[in-house]
């Protein structure tokens, strides 16, 4: 089979998946705007000013089984100076970095099992040090998540298929404090994370290889509280909300301290807000 | 101050009072004195009138669990029942099939009937049945219309609509008075009800023992109940014949409106609207769809008592959870309430319905029994007096003997164990015990609302009820002591507790004796012209227990109502008109007003039309066009002659077997396209025969062939 029969074969089952769902499925659809006072991934630092996120997904759910796809895109809005962290580099104020997504969830009970892959393509200008398409690379992952009344504890393990070729795992998880009953709803909520890297260090084998993370064991600590609201529901469309909140991180791992050229930061802290709306799938019911 | 500022400045100021809540003033009309009578020792008369909103509406009563209503089963119903004496003395009492009751109703309608028929606010009583499957949004405070349920605000429509329509069955039942003969009795139901919150009244010094027939078979928190039924029955002279025939009756009983399961989604009488049926239909066998014999059933002192239905009859709550809707790798996780699963909600809600047929079937039997028993008592004579007061409760707390700021109770937000609500043993961060369980009394809060654990208390005191809170709560209490033959009945603006309930019984009579009364009994009828959530005793008030931290007032307030009754019970006349100090105007704080009941309708409306019928197993389903798309069941509340839908053999004697006014028979609105109402009929009670579904006069279905029940 051809890459062109491939894409034709992958387009054919996609379309037949939207037009033609059976009755037990749902189809839905989520598009989030965020900004951000920091870009921070796996612990990582990668912008430090000012950055927008919009983002699209799609997904299919047919009883426990759900198929999802999206993209991201995010946006540097400050005006960088050269030597300060940024994706675009020198100048800024464009596109620094778009990924797309996909995974497969099943769910069991209480207990979501996912697998998915991520490809990041980066858009900076290496000449006036951002990150360029020599950094573009693609990792996939499993994750096991738990909802449960209070805590809600997840388990990822990511593997760098591409560049890196090697694992990084974080544990996270979501604590609700409180809820509002009435419309328009309303929840606080607490967020933690901690990422552990196994292989996603500099590879003595291969000098020449970028790395994610300086050395084996505990990148970061994070922690962040936030507050969500469902602002608007059109009961058998979706509805959106509104959320704000505060993060910050304990840097351990020197990837995660790095913040500019020269510039280390044992703890980071960050303000985000977001609008988010869904429609179709449950987001059509009445809640 | 530039003009640009100035106006911006004025501009915010303007969007912020139109965002905020609702005031209003309302004004007490009370009666003139009566002229001379038609000499005519007892009249009576009786009318019904349908106040079913159209869906859309909150069903209130169940805070946040309250859904919003899609249809309709069991009709809700006012049903009035006017009493006249020779002399010109008249008392119109009003039982609603409502959630809770409303001072602002109670006005509004007694601005009317003074006009029209003479009865002004002392001498209209409105009461409601407590059925937690009514609407909200006509309350006279903003926590009832803002959190009553989880359709928020207050809306001017529901007050209008409501008082129109009750107003017009007063004047219909004041032109329906005839010579009457009537009986007072009662009898003990036993079985059927429960003290709720046992712990609580167990505190009660002296310790609450069961009356003497009591059945010893029976669990302490059956046996501890106040089983009594009473009943005044009232038959009407026939115009034609000049005979007495029976016509109808008034009755209080303590039980809560709560065979529903608070996930509900349908408007509905509940357990009240089958009592009243059953009755009426005893009385009137030959009635067609609506029997000309009224049956007022009140409920009484019924604050910790709920109906005896099973614990599988009340569902889960939402749960507070994550909401994995397409949650990416690069997305925020989401929050909801997650709802409990369709097949749990189904079985839950269908055992709910099984505990309120067998319920109203048994109470409805006490009824007809007391009713028969009755006839052999009557009497053309029935004393008739009315004591009015208008308690303003915050300026007046040091004299009253209770707290000057009001203040709901943790254990208020959890729920009665009639309806849980989603908040019940939250604990924050899963460890942290903030309250919200039922009885934690917190024994260090001083001051008058000693016991009361409120919101957040441990951290700000009292601030965060005095800001956000207690504004929104009641600020008056009517109350009205009627006396009817041999009966004193304290109407209040609450929901009693049993020990509560029993100890201002006593104090009235006590006090109506001293003052010369010849009565032989007492009785509390609650959730009457107002509301002002419930009254427990002080010994009920520091377990805090759900009555207990919705003892708005603190623990005197009990003791107060005592008091005002007692002073009124000794204070009943007749023939004269009370001082305007009776009824001073209200300054309510409603809420947020919104358009909640529907307005937009098609103009032009097509003849009602069938699109489709079919049977799956045992029920029938069809789907229909009914009127338009803000419409009233009733348009008018004039009660129709005729049901809107109905359920027909298909025989040649096309018998009917069901409309909708059945407790087997739900209309749900499926659409409201083009400003049109598109409904679901489903009958559940098939069995094994081919049915058509009717609209009266306009069309038939195909038939559809039903499976025998299995």
């Amino acid at each position: 089979m051809t890459s062109l029969d491939r894409g034709r074969y992958a387009w054919l089952c996609l379309t037949g998946l939207v037009t033609a769902p059976p009755v037990a499925a749902q189809l839905s659809a989520r598009t989030d705007v965020s900004t951000s006072g920091r870009y921070v991934w796996h612990g990582i630092s990668r912008a430090a000013g000012l950055v927008a996120q919009p983002s699209l997904a799609i997904g299919l759910r047919i009883h426990r089984v759900s198929l999802e796809s999206g993209a991201v895109l995010h946006y540097e809005l400050d005006r960088v100076s050269t030597g300060e962290l940024s994706e675009t580099g020198a100048g800024g104020r464009r596109l620094g970095e778009e990924d797309l997504w996909g995974r497969a969830s099943l769910l069991v009970g209480p207990t979501r099992l996912d697998a998915g892959v991520v490809r990041y393509v980066f858009r900076g200008d290496p000449a006036q040090g951002g990150l360029g398409p020599t950094r573009n690379t693609t990792e996939v992952y499993g994750a096991l998540s738990v909802t449960s009344r209070y805590v809600n504890p997840s388990l990822e393990a990511w593997w760098d298929v591409e560049r890196v070729r090697g694992a990084f795992l974080r544990a996270a998880f979501d604590l609700p404090v409180l809820g509002w009953p009435f419309p328009p709803y309303a929840f606080a909520f607490v967020q933690g994370d901690m990422g552990l890297n196994v292989g996603q260090g500099p590879n003595a084998a291969r000098p020449a290889e970028l790395a994610n993370f300086a050395g084996r064991g505990l990148t970061h600590i994070g922690l962040g509280v936030g507050a969500e609201i469902r602002a608007r529901r059109v009961t058998g469309i979706g509805w959106a909300t509104l959320a704000v909140g505060v993060r910050s991180q304990l840097n351990i791992d020197d990837a995660t301290r790095f913040n500019g050229t020269g510039r280390n930061r044992d703890f980071s802290a960050w303000l985000w807000t977001g609008i988010t709306v869904v429609v179709g799938g449950a987001a059509r019911e009445r809640r | 101050m530039s003009h640009r500022r100035a106006a911006l400045l004025l501009a915010a100021a303007l969007l912020l009072a139109a965002c905020g809540p609702t005031r209003l003033r309302v004004a007490g009309a009370l009666s003139p004195r009566p002229t001379s009578g038609a000499g005519a020792s007892l009249l009576a008369g009786f009318a019904r009138v349908d106040i079913t909103p159209p869906p859309g509406v909150g069903l209130a009563g169940n805070g946040p669990e309250g859904a919003e209503a899609l249809g309709y089963r069991l009709r809700l119903y006012a049903r009035v029942l006017v009493l006249a004496d020779g002399v010109g003395n008249r008392l119109a009492l009003v039982v609603a099939d409502l959630p809770l009751s409303s001072a602002l109703l109670h006005r509004r309608v007694a601005e009317l009937t003074r006009r029209t028929d003479g009865i002004g606010v002392d001498r209209l009583v409105i009461a409601v049945t407590h059925t937690h499957a009514g609407p909200g949004h006509f309350f006279d405070a903003a926590a009832y219309n803002d959190q009553g349920s989880s359709v928020v605000g207050f809306d001017p429509v529901m007050v209008d609509s409501l008082t129109a329509r009750i107003a017009r069955a007063v004047h219909t039942a004041v032109a329906d008075l005839r010579p009457a003969r009537v009986a007072w009795g009662s009898r003990s139901v036993w079985g059927e009800t429960r003290i709720r919150s046992l712990p609580a009244m167990l505190r009660n010094i002296p310790l609450p023992v069961a009356p003497a027939d009591a059945p010893a078979g029976l669990p302490q928190e059956y046996r501890l109940v106040d089983p009594e039924l009473a009943m005044l029955r009232v038959d009407l002279r026939d115009p034609a014949t000049g005979a007495f025939r029976p016509a109808g009756a008034f009755s209080i009983f303590a039980m809560h409106g709560t065979g529903n399961a608070p996930s509900n989604d349908l408007l509905d009488a509940d357990i009240h609207g089958l009592v009243e049926r059953r009755l009426e239909r005893h009385i009137d066998p030959d009635g067609g769809f609506v029997p000309r014999a009224v049956y007022l059933f009140a409920n009484g002192a019924e604050g910790d008592v709920s109906p005896a239905w099973p614990p599988q009859s009340r569902c889960d709550v939402p749960t507070l959870a994550t909401l994995p809707a397409l949650d990416g790798p690069f997305t925020r996780t989401l929050w909801q309430w997650r709802p409990p699963t369709a097949t749990h909600l189904a079985a839950c809600q269908h055992a709910a319905r099984e505990a309120i047929a067998v319920i109203g079937k048994d109470v409805g039997d006490s009824a007809v029994a007391l009713f028969d028993a009755l006839g052999a008592a009557l009497s053309d004579r029935l004393e008739m007096g009315r004591a009015f007061a208008t308690v303003s409760l915050r300026d007046s707390a040091r004299a009253l003997g209770i707290c000057p700021e009001p203040a709901v109770g943790m254990s208020t937000l959890v729920g009665a164990d009639d309806a849980h609500t989603r908040v019940q043993g939250w604990r924050l961060f899963g460890v942290f015990d903030i309250g919200l369980e039922q009885g934690s009394p917190n024994p260090d809060v001083p001051g008058c609302q000693a016991h009361k654990r409120k919101l957040l208390d441990g951290w700000f005191g009292d601030l965060p009820n005095r800001l956000s809170v207690s504004g929104t709560l009641p600020s008056y209490a009517q109350i009205t002591v009627l006396r009817l033959g041999s009966r004193v009945i304290g109407a209040v603006p609450a929901e009693v507790t049993t020990t509560a309930g029993r100890r201002m019984r006593e104090q009235m009579l006590a006090s109506a004796r001293n003052a010369g009364l010849p009565v032989s009994a007492a009785l509390i009828l609650g959730h009457a012209n107002g509301y002002m959530e419930y009254v427990a005793t002080a010994e009920e008030y520091t377990a805090q227990y759900y009555e207990g931290g919705s003892t708005l007032y603190g623990p005197g307030e009990a003791a107060m109502f005592g008091r005002t009754l007692a002073r009124l019970a000794a204070s009943v006349s007749a023939g004269d008109s009370l001082r305007s100090a009776a009824a001073p105007p209200l300054d309510l704080l409603v809420g947020h007003q919104r358009h909640v009941v529907p307005r937009t309708s098609s103009t032009r409306v097509p003849p009602p039309r069938i699109e489709r019928v079919w049977c799956s197993g045992d029920t029938l389903y069809a789907w229909l066009q009914l009127g338009a798309a803000g419409e009233w069941p009733v348009t008018t509340g004039d009660v129709a002659a005729g049901p809107r839908v109905e359920i027909v053999v298909d025989e040649q004697t096309r018998a009917v077997v069901s409309w909708d006014d059945d407790p087997a028979l739900e209309l749900r609105l499926r659409s409201r396209r083009a400003g049109l109402a598109w409904w679901e009929l489903r009958w559940s009670g098939a069995s094994g025969r081919t049915y058509r579904v009717r609209i009266p006069g306009v069309a038939d279905s195909d038939p559809a062939k039903c499976n025998t029940p299995v």
